[in-house]
C-alpha cells in the first residue's frame, strides 16, 4: 500500500510519460476479451506471490484496500486474493516504476491496516500527497478540512495509464501519421485531467454505494472517463481554430504548428474514435446521454456568438451557456457511469447534479482566474475572454455597480481601452468575491448531494475535488 | 482569390442534376420537378450499357424514385431549418456576404442551386432500404406502411446528409497560418477568421445533431459503423501531398510510399469486415493510378454511404451478407458517380476561364501514369494550387488515354453496382436505383 500511494506521485504525468510498452495492448481486445485479462491476472498472482514473500507487509497492506472496491470486510480469504489481483499486478508495475525513478519507497504512513475500521482508509493516504497533486491549491479550506484524499493517489490505477490508452486509441484509428500527431497532440498527460478523474470518482463511489465490484463494469466506465477526455480536446482543438490563440496549456497551441483544415478535420476524427469506443459499450441509454454532451458544446458556442440579450437575461444567459460548455460534459459523463452501473434514477440524477455543480464551479473559478492569474500560472494569457469580447461573471457583477460597463459588453470590448478599464472596474468593484461565493454555493451543493452517497475513500474524494475545485489557483 | 481553393468542394457540387432547376429545400414534396430540360450532352460511348430506352432522364429517375420513398428525406423538415442554431447561421451568414469566403460558395450551392447530390444520398439510403425490405420481426409501430421503409432508416438517412454537409462544410475552413497566402493577406483576414468560425461551428453542430439523432436509434452497431464514416472522412483529408490550403496533389510519379504509422491497416483496399476501428490501408495504394484514385474516393464519399446503406439494412434486420452488399452497392454507386465527375472537365475542347478541375481526379491521375513529365507543371502547384496552369493540363489530358480509362472506371463501378443489386428482389425501388445508376451514365 505505501508504495501504492508514494510511487506514482512523482505526478501522474511522470508515470504517464515512462510507460513501458510492454503492456501496450490493443485495447480493442481489452473491451472484451475477458479470457485474456483473466489469464493476465491470474499470472500476475503468480507474479504479485513472489513478490509477496520479499515484502512482508505487503499482503497485510492490501488488505484494508478491498474496502476500496465495495467487497465485504468478511469475505473468505480466497475472494480477497481474486479482487486483490489487479492491485498485485499494479504493484508490480509501480515497484518497477520505482526502482527507475527514485530511491527506496520510504514513506509508511500507512496507519497499521485495521481491517474492520473504515474510515482508517482515509488515513492511508500521506499528508504531504497535495502538494504533488496535479491541481495546485492554496490550504485547502470548508468541511472536508481534517480528510486528507489525493483524489489523483486514489484513483491511481485508473488514471495512470489514462493518456497512454488515449493515445493507443487514436493511433489504432488511422493510417496517417499527420492525423495521429494532431490528434493526441493534447494527449500529452500535461493536462490537469480533472474530467476523467471525476468521473471515475463518482463511478467507484457509486459502484461502492451499489455494492458493485466487477472490475468489467470499472472497466466500462473508465471508458466513459475517456471520453470525456476526448471530447473535451476535440473541443479544444476546435476553439483554437476559432480563437486563434497561439498558446495553449503552455505550449503553442495546434492551429499555429498545423493546417487549420487539417486541425477541423483532426478534431472530428478524435470525436468519431471516442463515439466509436462508446459505441462498443453496447449501452443505449450511455450512448444517447453522452451525445447530449455535444449538442449541449456546440449550442454553448452559438450562445457565446451572440449578445443580444438584455441586462436582465444576461446573467440566466450566461448560466446557461457556461452549463452546456463546461458543466454538461461533467454533469452528463457522471450521469452514464450510473446508468451503466444500473444505478436508479436518483443515483442518476444525483450524479448528474453533482456534476453539474462541480462544472458550473469550476468554470465560474476559471472565469475569475482570468482576471487573477498570470500568465505564467495559466499557460495561456490572462483577461483572454474580455479580449475575445466576452461578459464573464465578474463582469456581469461588476456591472451592477458601474453601469458604464454595459455599453462595453454590447459592444464586446471592441473599442480601444475597453479590455483596460473592464479589467480596472471588476478589479474595483466586488465582481471577483461575488464570482467567487457563487462557485463556493455550487460546491458545497455538489458536497451535500456527494454525502448522500455511502461513504467510501471515492465519496470522500468528491467532496474533497468540490474543495479543490474552489481553490485552485490554475 | 478563393476561388480555387472550393474547387475540390465544387466538383462534388457541380454534379449530375446539371440541369436541375429546382430550389432545393423549399420544393414540396408531390411537386419534385420543375423544367425538365432536356439533356443537352451525348456521350459517345455509354451506349453500350444500356440499350432500352434511348434516353435516361435524371431529373425523371429521381423524382420518380423520390415519390416511391414517400418525401425525400426528413432532412428538409423544417424543424432543422427552423431551429436557433441555423437561423443564427444565416444571420451571420449574411455578414460574410461580400468577403471571398468559400463557405459563402458552400451555403450558396447548398441552399439555392438544386446541384447538389446532398438530396441524393439520403435518397439512395431509403431506396435500398426499401429494395431489401425488412425482417418480419419488425414491429408496426416501427414502419413507415405508405412509404415502404423504417423511421429509423429515414433517421439515418437523415444523418447521412447531415454528415456529408457537416464534411463540406469544415472542408470550407481557411488555412489562416500565418506562414500561408491568406493567413498574410490583412484586409481579409478578418473575414476569413469569420468565416471559419461560422463554418466551423456550423459543421459541429450537424456532427453533433447527428450523434444525437445516431444515439436515438438505439443500435450501437450502427453508431459505430457511422462514426467510423466520419473517421474516414476526416481521414480523406490527410491523403498524399497538400498544397497550402489542403487541396490535394497527385503523389509524385514514381516516388517511395512514406513511412506508415505502423499500425495494424487492412489488406486489400476497403475496410475490414469485422472491425470498423482498423484504418484503409492507403499508403499501399498510393502512386498506381486506379488504386490512389480509388482509395482517396472511397475515403471521401464511399465510405458514408456504402455503411449508411449497409446500417439502413442493420436497421432492419437483415442478414450480415445482405448488409454486405448494401455496402458495396453504395460503394460502387459514389465511385461510379465520382468517375462521371471527374470525367466532365474533359468533355468539352476547350476549358472555360476560370475554370478548375481536381488534381487527383481520374483523368489527371490516368495521365500521369502515361505521362510523367506532366508532373512539372503539377509541382507549380505545391504552395497553391492557384499558380498551375490548368487549360495546359487539360489540354494535355485530352491528347491522352485519361478520359477513355475514366469512362472505363466509371463503367467498372456502374456494372458492379447493377451486379449488386441484382441480388435484390424486383421491386419498384430497385428499378428506381437502375434507373438513377443508368440516367447517370448518360450525363
Amino acid at each position: 500500500m505505501a508504495c501504492l500511494s508514494t510511487s506514482g506521485r512523482k505526478g501522474l504525468n511522470v508515470v504517464v510519460g515512462t510507460r513501458n510498452h510492454q503492456t501496450q495492448k490493443h485495447l480493442c481486445k481489452l473491451f472484451w476479451q475477458q479470457k485474456i485479462s483473466r489469464s493476465f491476472c491470474s499470472n500476475a498472482a503468480i507474479a504479485a506471490a513472489l513478490l509477496c514473500k520479499n515484502n512482508a507487509n505487503s499482503m497485510s497492506s492490501l488488505l484494508p484496500q478491498r474496502n476500496f472496491h465495495g467487497v465485504g470486510i468478511l469475505l473468505q480469504r480466497n475472494a480477497a486474493i481474486t479482487t486483490g489481483q489487479d492491485y498485485f499486478a499494479n504493484m508490480h508495475t509501480n515497484t518497477a516504476c520505482n526502482s527507475s525513478s527514485s530511491g527506496p519507497t520510504s514513506t509508511t504512513t500507512t496507519s497499521s491496516p485495521n481491517v474492520n475500521n473504515k474510515s482508517s482508509n482515509s488515513t492511508i493516504i500521506t499528508r504531504n500527497c497535495r502538494q504533488y497533486s496535479s491541481v495546485h491549491t492554496q490550504q485547502p479550506a470548508g468541511p472536508v478540512r481534517e480528510i486528507q484524499i489525493d483524489p489523483y493517489i486514489i484513483l491511481e490505477d485508473d488514471l495512470k495509464y489514462f493518456y497512454d490508452d488515449v493515445r493507443d486509441l487514436l493511433r489504432q484509428g488511422t493510417s496517417q501519421t499527420e492525423l495521429d500527431k494532431i490528434a493526441s497532440y493534447y494527449f500529452d498527460g500535461q493536462g490537469k485531467a480533472l474530467r476523467p478523474m471525476v468521473t471515475m470518482l463518482m463511478a467507484r463511489a457509486i459502484n461502492y454505494h451499489l455494492n458493485k465490484e466487477s472490475s468489467n463494469l470499472v472497466n466500462k466506465q473508465r471508458f466513459i472517463s475517456l471520453f470525456s477526455e476526448m471530447v473535451h480536446s476535440a473541443s479544444l482543438v476546435h476553439d483554437d481554430v476559432i480563437d486563434q490563440s497561439d498558446i495553449r496549456r503552455g505550449k503553442p497551441s495546434v492551429n499555429a504548428l498545423w493546417n487549420h483544415k487539417k486541425v477541423t478535420m483532426a478534431g472530428d476524427y478524435v470525436l468519431s474514435i471516442a463515439s466509436i469506443m462508446i459505441a462498443r459499450l453496447k449501452s443505449d441509454d450511455v450512448t444517447i446521454i453522452l451525445s447530449q454532451i455535444l449538442t449541449d458544446l456546440v449550442q454553448g458556442e452559438f450562445m457565446q456568438l451572440g449578445s443580444k440579450e438584455t441586462e436582465n437575461e444576461r446573467f440566466a444567459h450566461y448560466l446557461t451557456k457556461t452549463y452546456r460548455k463546461t458543466a454538461s460534459l461533467i454533469a452528463n459523463a457522471l450521469k452514464a457511469t450510473a446508468v451503466i452501473a444500473d444505478a436508479d434514477e436518483n443515483i442518476a440524477e444525483l450524479a448528474f447534479q453533482y456534476g453539474r455543480n462541480v462544472g458550473l464551479a469550476f468554470q465560474l473559478v476559471d472565469d475569475m482566474l482570468d482576471f487573477v492569474s498570470t500568465a505564467e500560472t495559466m499557460g495561456k494569457p490572462t483577461a483572454a475572454d474580455l479580449k475575445l469580447g466576452l461578459a464573464t461573471a465578474p463582469v456581469l457583477f461588476a456591472c451592477e455597480k458601474y453601469p458604464e460597463l454595459n455599453p462595453m459588453i454590447m459592444r464586446r470590448f471592441s473599442e480601444p481601452g475597453d479590455v483596460e478599464r473592464a479589467f480596472e472596474l471588476v478589479h474595483k468593484s466586488h465582481g471577483l468575491e461575488q464570482t467567487r461565493f457563487l462557485a463556493k454555493k455550487h460546491c458545497i451543493e455538489a458536497i451535500r448531494l456527494a454525502q448522500e452517497l455511502t461513504e467510501s475513500p471515492y465519496q470522500k474524494g468528491l467532496q474533497v475535488v468540490a474543495d479543490l475545485v474552489i481553490n485552485r489557483m490554475k | 482569390m478563393w476561388k480555387q481553393i472550393v474547387t475540390e468542394t465544387n466538383r462534388q457540387w457541380a454534379t449530375l442534376g446539371k440541369y436541375h432547376t429546382r430550389l432545393w429545400p423549399f420544393a414540396p414534396a408531390a411537386t419534385f420537378t420543375f423544367a425538365q430540360q432536356p439533356t443537352a450532352r451525348k456521350l459517345t460511348s455509354t451506349s453500350a450499357a444500356k440499350p432500352t430506352p434511348p434516353k435516361h432522364d435524371w431529373n425523371r429517375a429521381v423524382s420518380e424514385a423520390e415519390r416511391i420513398v414517400g418525401y425525400p428525406t426528413s432532412f428538409l423538415s423544417l424543424r432543422w431549418l427552423l431551429s436557433d442554431e441555423i437561423a443564427n447561421v444565416a444571420l451571420h451568414l449574411r455578414k460574410l456576404v461580400g468577403s471571398n469566403h468559400p463557405l459563402l460558395k458552400t451555403a450558396k450551392h447548398l441552399l439555392y442551386n438544386g446541384k447538389n447530390t446532398m438530396q441524393a444520398w439520403g435518397l439512395i439510403v431509403l431506396l435500398i432500404s426499401k429494395a431489401a425490405g425488412h425482417a418480419s420481426s419488425v414491429p408496426d409501430m416501427e414502419q413507415d406502411k405508405s412509404a415502404g421503409v423504417l423511421h429509423s432508416q429515414r433517421a439515418l438517412a437523415e444523418v447521412t446528409e447531415m454528415i456529408r454537409i457537416s464534411h463540406l462544410v469544415h472542408n470550407s475552413i481557411v488555412n489562416l497560418q500565418p506562414t500561408s497566402e491568406a493567413g498574410k493577406d490583412t484586409a481579409s483576414y478578418e473575414d476569413m477568421a469569420f468565416g471559419n468560425k461560422i463554418g466551423l461551428l456550423t459543421g459541429d453542430y450537424l456532427l453533433g445533431h447527428s450523434s444525437a439523432e445516431l444515439a436515438n436509434l438505439r443500435n450501437q452497431e450502427v453508431v459505430e459503423l457511422i462514426s467510423s464514416a466520419v473517421r474516414d472522412f476526416s481521414e480523406s483529408q490527410f491523403i498524399g501531398d497538400r498544397d497550402e490550403q489542403n487541396n490535394p496533389l497527385p503523389t509524385k510519379p514514381g516516388s517511395e510510399p512514406p513511412e506508415t504509422n505502423g499500425t495494424a491497416t487492412t489488406e486489400s483496399i476497403d475496410f475490414d469486415v469485422n472491425d470498423v476501428m482498423i484504418p484503409m490501408n492507403v499508403l499501399k495504394a498510393m502512386g498506381n493510378p486506379e488504386k490512389e484514385w480509388e482509395c482517396r474516393n472511397i475515403l471521401n464519399a464511399g465510405s458514408l454511404l456504402g455503411k449508411a446503406c449497409q446500417g439502413a439494412l442493420k436497421l432492419a434486420g437483415q442478414d450480415e451478407d445482405m448488409q454486405r452488399q448494401a455496402y458495396l452497392f453504395g460503394k460502387h454507386l459514389s465511385l461510379a458517380w465520382q468517375a462521371c465527375l471527374d470525367a466532365e472537365p474533359f468533355q468539352i475542347t476547350t476549358l472555360p476561364l476560370d475554370t478548375t478541375f481536381s488534381l487527383v481526379s481520374a483523368p489527371v491521375l490516368y495521365h500521369l501514369e502515361y505521362d510523367p513529365s506532366l508532373y512539372d507543371e503539377i509541382e507549380k502547384g505545391k504552395v497553391s494550387v492557384e499558380k498551375i496552369d490548368y487549360v495546359k493540363i487539360h489540354k494535355a489530358i485530352l491528347g491522352g488515354p485519361g478520359l477513355e480509362k475514366t469512362k472505363e472506371l466509371q463503367r467498372k463501378h456502374t456494372t458492379a453496382a447493377i451486379g449488386v443489386l441484382e441480388k435484390f428482389p424486383a421491386t419498384d425501388a430497385r428499378t428506381a436505383l437502375e434507373n438513377i445508376i443508368l440516367a447517370m451514365q448518360d450525363l
